[in-house]
């Protein structure tokens, strides 16, 4: 039984900041919930965690509504990070965790298996304002799964944290799949979604746009892209334009990406590269981007909105 | 609903470990601790500066025999004065000078106290001249012109030929009772000090316990706003549980500091005895005989129900602020609440028995102060104590509810204007 978001709603004053949205989860996956900021994602996490209550609508987790739910069921990640400053790693964690009903003991042990997997294991007796920005969202991160919740919420986990850091984390999501949990975050990473996520929803200004599986969303955009590189200059293509259907999306340094509508077997291109006696060095058929899933959704790249969304915090 | 503890319990002990082992808290506990020690003995020390200074008289009559005889009465009504009319133990020497020139000058450097000339008129009677610097209501020129009248009438007696053992029988303090009016008023007159010190004491304290300790609660809730742990916290935990832990952790923490406080003035009040013997030579200083010690029972409950009230609206009134910085603007009405209750509080000491001292003493926000002196200083009945304990049960559960409301909208009020609009605004809105 999967995480159900059935068409909630709600308003702050005269701002709706989400219309009607439904997604669903399946346990054991990885979900990525895309959209601009203040698309809505945060109060949606919000609401799927029972810490705001929707105007209408609900959400259940293996049939069984959140508001029923124990709390030690979610994981929270949340967007603003907040620890408690001066307080000792280990004591801001085990607080954390006894909170959820878990003894210190196997909180104590669980934190330090977790900071070896970050390779920070020599922070354990640091007071929390001690450490970096990066190494705090890692406390936080082990702060969000000590009580082994169910289904992990985590709100922009990527932001903020170096290569090193991101791959760390990566490694923990796997880990954390494995052990059977299901996984939902926000970003507008495109990459790290098309690296981690199984499913997704698009949000834009409250209304979810496209949701289901990565597979689906791609093929639901009823088309195709051929990348395709020849000998020589790449000059001597000019008999694609005359093809139907058939746009050059881009020209780069080595190849040359093309857009197929739907009902157009791609093949059909190496065909007519052969008939026009060119040698094909690559010829690829691929499913578009979740970049450009997303700009066909929302109207404008997620790149720009993470820009601004950057610059309007600056805190980081 | 979701069990009050044991996460209160997990919030109330971080929220005390963190208050208590902070820098802060040690010092102005070992200050608080210092001054509470202090102030029981500072009577002692008063005594000892006063003592040693005596009030020294010139006195000049011109002839000899008038002059010691003069001396000596005015010496022995003095002292005896004094050491019969209460604590003070100011002392009187009256010297006889020669060259009242020289005396006036004496007088004029300070050496001196006053300068008092005796002469006898053409009538034989004796007139009296105080040359001094003090006015004429100051406490020992109405002694010595009381003293001096005394003398006066002794000079007549002796002159009419009634011989001086008979004068001092005329001189001899009469019989003098006094019946009050209730006969069971706790109240005579050698115990109204203490009782009143001590009703002062309790008042004051109550009113630093709620506004400090209040506003650490608020400061607290705010901090974990500002620093967006709230967002964990509320995931975590329900709002009730985490209001309850943060006033019980900050309450734990300020008895603390006030059990340390308050042992260090009995420490000083036991010492007082020993202290006062060791540098004055006497027993003494402020006893709390005849002082009805019972009041730390209904203190005590009154001051922990006062307390929750209190620093539970804080809490509520805290989690409205976006920043610390807002925290005292948005805790104003509270502040205002406690200043009206301390100042009614105040004026209520000197008239316990007013109408609207009563009525004010049974509302739950000023009774922790207002019943405890009210029962130190007059009486208070027990429908009186069962209407006010009722009352504070009434308003603190209504307190939690609303604070737990306001606090679960509030804690997510990012960047809005703290403002009671926005409170009232949050307590409507449903989570």
């Amino acid at each position: 039984m999967s995480l159900v978001v059935d068409s909630i709603t709600k308003r702050f004053g005269p701002v709706v900041a989400l219309d009607g949205v439904s997604f669903s989860v399946e346990p054991g996956r990885i979900f990525g919930l895309l959209g601009a900021n203040g698309a809505g994602k945060t109060t949606c996490m919000r609401i799927v965690l029972d810490i705001l209550r929707p105007d209408s609508g609900s959400v259940s987790w293996q049939g069984r509504a959140n508001t029923a739910l124990p709390r030690n069921t979610w994981g929270y990640l949340p967007e603003e990070r907040g620890l408690y400053l001066r307080m000792k790693v280990i004591d801001v964690l085990c607080f954390f965790a006894s909170l959820y009903g878990v003894p210190v003991r196997d909180a104590t042990r669980d934190v330090e298996d977790w900071l070896d997997r970050f390779r920070i294991p020599e922070y354990r007796d640091r007071k929390v304002e001690e450490l970096s920005k990066g190494n705090q969202q890692k406390i936080q991160f082990i702060a969000a799964i000590l009580h082994d919740p169910a289904v992990l919420i985590m709100d922009e986990p990527f932001i903020g944290l170096d290569p090193v850091n991101v791959q760390l984390l990566k490694e923990a999501f796997f880990e954390m799949r494995s052990r059977g949990k299901t996984l939902v975050f926000s970003t507008h990473q495109m990459e790290t979604v098309e690296e981690l996520c199984e499913s997704i929803a698009i949000i834009d200004r409250g209304r979810v746009v496209v949701a289901g599986s990565v597979r689906e969303v791609k093929h639901a955009m009823g088309r195709q892209v051929v990348r395709l590189a020849t000998e020589g200059d790449g000059n001597g293509l000019a008999w694609l334009d005359r093809m139907d259907g058939v746009t050059i999306t881009s020209h780069r340094q080595d190849f040359v990406e093309l857009q197929v509508p739907a009902g157009t077997d791609p093949e059909m291109i190496l065909h007519a590269a052969m008939d026009h006696g060119e040698r094909v060095t690559r010829f690829e058929i691929a499913d578009p981007s979740l970049e450009e899933v997303f700009i066909e959704h929302v109207g404008r790249p997620a790149a720009v909105e993470a820009e601004r969304h950057l610059a309007e915090r600056p805190d980081r | 609903m979701r069990r009050l503890f044991p996460n209160a319990w997990h919030v109330a002990r971080r929220e005390y470990l963190m208050r208590v082992r902070s820098r802060t808290f040690a010092i102005v506990t070992a200050l608080l601790a210092v001054i509470g020690l202090a102030i029981p003995l500072l009577p002692i020390g008063f005594q000892l500066i006063a003592g040693d200074r005596a009030t020294t008289i010139g006195l000049y009559a011109g002839d000899a025999s008038l002059e010691s005889s003069a001396a000596t009465s005015l010496e022995a009504i003095l002292n005896a004065g004094a050491s019969g009319g209460g604590s003070q133990t100011s002392r009187y020497v009256i010297r006889a000078v020669q060259v009242p020139e020289d005396a006036r000058a004496d007088v004029r450097a300070g050496k001196l106290d006053g300068l008092l000339s005796i002469s006898r008129g053409d009538g034989q009677e004796l007139s009296f001249d105080l040359y001094t610097d003090q006015r004429a209501s100051n406490q020992a020129v109405v002694a010595i012109r009381q003293a001096a009248t005394q003398v006066s009438i002794a000079d007549r007696l002796s002159r009419a030929g009634i011989d001086p053992g008979e004068a001092s029988q005329i001189f001899a303090p009469t019989t003098f009772g006094i019946t009050p009016v209730d006969p069971n008023a706790r109240h005579p007159e050698e115990s109204f000090g203490p009782s009143y010190l001590l009703a002062m004491a309790l008042v004051i304290l109550t009113f630093m316990a709620v506004i400090t300790y209040g506003q650490w609660v608020a400061i607290s809730v705010a901090e974990e706003k500002s620093s967006r742990v709230m967002e964990l916290l509320i995931t975590a935990a329900t709002p009730r549980q985490l209001l309850a832990g943060k006033v019980l952790g900050n309450g734990a923490a300020g008895l603390t500091q006030y059990a340390a406080v308050v042992a260090a003035a009995l420490v000083g009040v036991l010492a007082q005895g020993v202290v006062a013997e060791r540098l004055l030579g006497t027993g003494g200083g402020a006893s709390l005989a005849g002082v009805n010690l019972w009041v730390f029972a209904p203190f005590g409950v009154f001051f922990v129900g006062g307390f929750l009230l209190y620093a539970t609206l804080y809490a509520a009134f805290g989690s409205v602020a976006a920043r610390q910085e807002d925290v005292p603007q948005v805790t104003g009405p509270m502040i205002l609440v406690g200043m009206a209750g301390y100042f009614a509080a105040f004026i209520g000491l000197t008239v316990p028995d007013a109408g609207w001292v009563r009525a004010l003493s049974l509302i739950p926000f000023f009774s922790p102060s207002m019943l405890p002196m009210r029962m130190l200083l007059s009486q208070v009945a027990p429908w009186e104590w069962g209407l006010a304990a009722a009352l504070m049960v009434i308003f603190l559960a209504g307190a939690l509810w609303v604070a737990a409301r306001i606090y679960s909208a509030g804690v997510l009020l990012y960047g809005q204007r703290a403002s009671l609009r926005a409170v009232l605004r949050a307590v409507r809105v449903d989570r």
